[in-house]
């Protein structure tokens, strides 16, 4: 996961550094591709295509969410298009994990004195919103790690493949999407007896199809995109 | 009862035993063990000479094609990235004197010859920065590709320089432990014979007797099969290419930061070049030269000089060349891969493309029975004659278009009769058109396409006449090849990694694989 690399913002969440601090719903547009974990592949696979992405710092595989076809528009459905898909990785704007504690970006516009929820109650303690957070960073935390399993396992297995997608848009503009992978059907298909049956036993043949049939969202993307240039929304 | 071909042993266990075995077993990999065996035989006392070379791009499929992990290249062998050479001082000598023979084709090769376009502009640019992004990337010391390109695959074309006494037993593991290549350590004492003169077993101590069905020589200058057992004749090439005598010497960085190049540097001297090459951890430097022009004291010298005060205590390493190859490469059922077969100075890094090569056709045209195998072996020894005489040509090309005369050795190489007719021809016909898809270049596996010719042509100052009317026809094509290659050194720049910076993410996190 690519963290904020304004280091200097950041601070390690406290009561009493923090105690007058709310949050509000997260500011920011969506980005056209989001980082996703393992838990969230359902979830998402209803609305959105699943492909995978690398670092560009470290070249690792890491799964994401296509949530519009080109980097800068917003997204093409809405949280409740989505039938309520937010990411994990989105709801937890502005804070991150640091070791065994929370530290939040000071500088996010979703942190204020005066609006939305207070992160501590009375009492010091982590109230409703925070609680909320703390267990969507384990989730993501725990997903991270999932995730790393995941293509260990389908590289192994030879499973992942380099995908093009290309569209031609009704105003005439070409846009091919470049550096993303998908699940190989035909591959899943030759998997022998003994490794099908493992992968079903261990969750990953279920995600495997999740992201191969995510793929269908493509085309269903690219005509949204075409009746929004259309002026339809 | 024919006489199937099923047991192939391999004699030496350097680069060109271990690349050998491994595309042969990569090839045949489902009749081992069954109905097929590689066995490859290494003497334990004799000592490889891995001088170490660069390498051309074709090993990268050939790695992939044998299996082996490019990741694992990096980490095992030092290898760096090789995205061409730099030539300074061949042409004239003077201090600013240079070209790129880089290793991608220039812009839209398949479809347009931008030579006569580049030479009507005449705008001062070199022909390599015209056509092609890649003299620039190694200008700015970047790499090929970023951690996030998959394993073998480029963005700019590449092949690797690396330490080629890491090379051997990397290769080896893969083979032994992956392609059931069976590796046998002993000292062949005697070769026995059939009466029909074929070679019949190998006497090994302490392994005992060897029997095979084919036997492959790769035990180097010894030639201990082709050469000593076999009496094939080796053809000297010393009066096309004067180098007989090499010095190697590895330099150390200053800084554990220092730039690598991502190239050869060739720098011609008075009586040879000194080639030197950037791994991660040192710089391989030596100076090849032609004894019967300069002393050794004094090409030491020369070598020392150019490394400069870095080099003052380092111990140099004196290596003879004879320049040449056998007559024929496969005699009866024994074939000579490497440099067994010959050798040609490292100016353009032909030795293990030649092995690559030739293994390909052993392992692809495997005789299937004794009966058959002399028909093979003929096509064998047609196709690879026919690349060792254009790789002689191409080497002798950088020699043939010096317009030096500072020293005899250059004035020598200038003479019409140390040029090969061939290329004498070529010479003459490039005055009038520039190499491209011509009838030249129609194997299907040249060792140098047509554009490796013009990058060294046009680098080196040749220029060829003009037909207006050619020129006229294609200009939009070529105005817009041009405009391309701009806009592809930008992108290009801003966008790859510093080449130490990739080889030390790579040893780190790894390529993946797709």
């Amino acid at each position: 996961m690519r963290e904020a690399s304004t280091m200097t913002t950041h601070q390690l969440l406290n009561p009493q550094d923090h105690g007058h601090l709310r949050v509000s719903s997260r500011k920011a547009p969506e980005p056209h591709f989001v980082q996703i974990v393992p838990s969230e592949f359902v979830g998402a696979a209803i609305s959105c295509p699943i492909l995978f992405s690398k670092d560009p710092a470290t070249g690792a595989f890491y799964a994401g969410a296509v949530l519009a076809l080109k980097p800068g528009e917003r997204a093409l459905k809405s949280t409740e298009e989505r039938g309520g898909f937010e990411p994990l990785s989105l709801q937890r704007d502005g804070f991150f994990i640091s070791g065994e504690r929370i530290a939040i970006d000071r500088a996010n516009p979703r942190f204020s004195e005066t609006e939305g929820e207070p992160l501590f109650d009375e009492g010091q303690q982590p109230g409703t919103a925070l609680r909320r957070i703390q267990r969507v960073l384990g989730q993501l935390h725990e997903g991270i790690e999932q995730t790393a399993v995941l293509v260990r396992e389908l590289m192994s297995l030879k499973l992942l493949e380099p995908i093009d997608v290309s569209f031609s848009f009704d105003d005439g503009e070409r846009l091919q999407l470049e550096g993303l992978y998908t699940v190989s059907r035909d591959s899943l298909r030759e998997l022998d007896d003994a490794n099908a049956l493992r992968l079903f036993r261990n969750g990953h043949l279920q995600l495997a199809y999740t992201i191969a049939g995510s793929l269908n969202q493509l085309a269903i993307l690219a005509h949204l995109r075409n009746r929004r240039l259309a002026g339809d929304r | 009862m024919v006489q199937a071909v099923k047991r192939i042993v391999i004699v030496g266990g350097g680069t060109a035993g271990w690349l050998t075995a491994g595309v042969i077993a990569a090839k045949h990999r489902s009749r081992i063990p069954a109905s097929f065996s590689v066995t490859l035989v290494e003497s334990p006392t004799t000592p490889i000479i891995g001088v170490g070379e660069g390498t051309w791009p074709t090993l990268r499929s050939t790695l992939a094609r044998i299996g082996v992990s490019e990741t694992e290249l990096f980490r095992q062998c030092d290898a760096a990235f090789k995205q061409g050479a730099w030539f300074a001082r061949w042409t004239t000598g003077a201090s600013d004197d240079g070209y790129y023979h880089p290793l991608m084709l220039p812009q839209s090769f398949n479809q347009i010859n931008l030579v006569p376009h580049w030479l009507a502009r005449n705008d001062g640019r070199s022909f390599c920065d015209a056509v092609c992004p890649q003299g620039r990337i190694c200008d700015d010391g970047l790499a090929p590709k970023t951690i996030a390109t998959a394993e073998y695959e480029a963005v700019a074309n590449y092949s690797y320089h690396f330490d080629a006494g890491k090379f051997a037993p990397f290769l080896q593991r893969h083979c032994c432990e992956k392609l059931g290549v069976r590796h046998v350590l002993a000292d062949v004492k005697r070769v026995h014979l059939t009466d029909n003169g074929d070679i019949r077993s190998l006497e090994t101590e302490p392994a005992g007797e060897i029997e095979g069905d084919l036997f492959i020589d790769c035990t180097g200058f010894k030639a201990l099969l082709i050469g000593e057992t076999l009496g094939v004749p080796f053809i000297d090439c010393n009066d096309i290419l004067f180098c007989d005598t090499a010095l190697a010497v590895q330099v150390p960085y200053e800084t554990e930061s220092s730039r690598i190049a991502s190239h050869t540097i060739s720098t011609a001297q008075s009586a040879g070049w000194i080639w030197d090459i950037g791994l991660p951890t040192r710089r391989g430097v030596g100076h090849v030269f032609s004894s019967r022009h300069i002393s050794v004291d004094a090409a030491e010298r020369e070598l020392r000089d150019y490394i400069g005060p870095a080099g003052k205590d380092l111990p140099v390493r004196r290596i003879s060349i004879r320049s040449g190859h056998r007559q024929i490469f496969w005699k009866r059922n024994c074939v000579a891969v490497g440099m067994s077969a010959g050798f040609l100075e490292p100016l353009e890094s032909s030795a293990i493309v030649l092995v690559e090569m030739s293994a390909k056709l052993i392992a692809e045209q495997m005789p299937v029975c004794r009966e058959v195998m002399d028909v093979i072996a003929a096509r064998f020894n047609n196709t690879t004659e026919y690349r060792w005489g254009r790789i002689i040509d191409f080497l002798k090309l950088h020699y043939a278009l010096t317009q030096r005369d500072d020293t005899d050795f250059w004035r020598d190489n200038r003479r019409p009769e140390t040029i090969p007719e061939r290329l004498q021809h070529l010479l003459l016909l490039w005055r009038y058109q520039s190499p491209w898809y011509h009838d030249e270049f129609d194997r299907i596996e040249e060792v140098f396409p047509a554009a490796s010719y013009q990058y060294v042509l046009y680098g080196m100052g040749f220029r060829t006449e003009l037909e207006p009317e050619i020129v006229a026809g294609s200009a939009s094509a070529a105005e817009r090849a041009m405009r391309e290659n701009a806009a592809q050194i930008d992108k290009l720049r801003t966008g790859l990694p510093r080449h130490r910076d990739l080889i030390r993410k790579i040893v780190q996190h790894g390529l993946q694989p797709v």
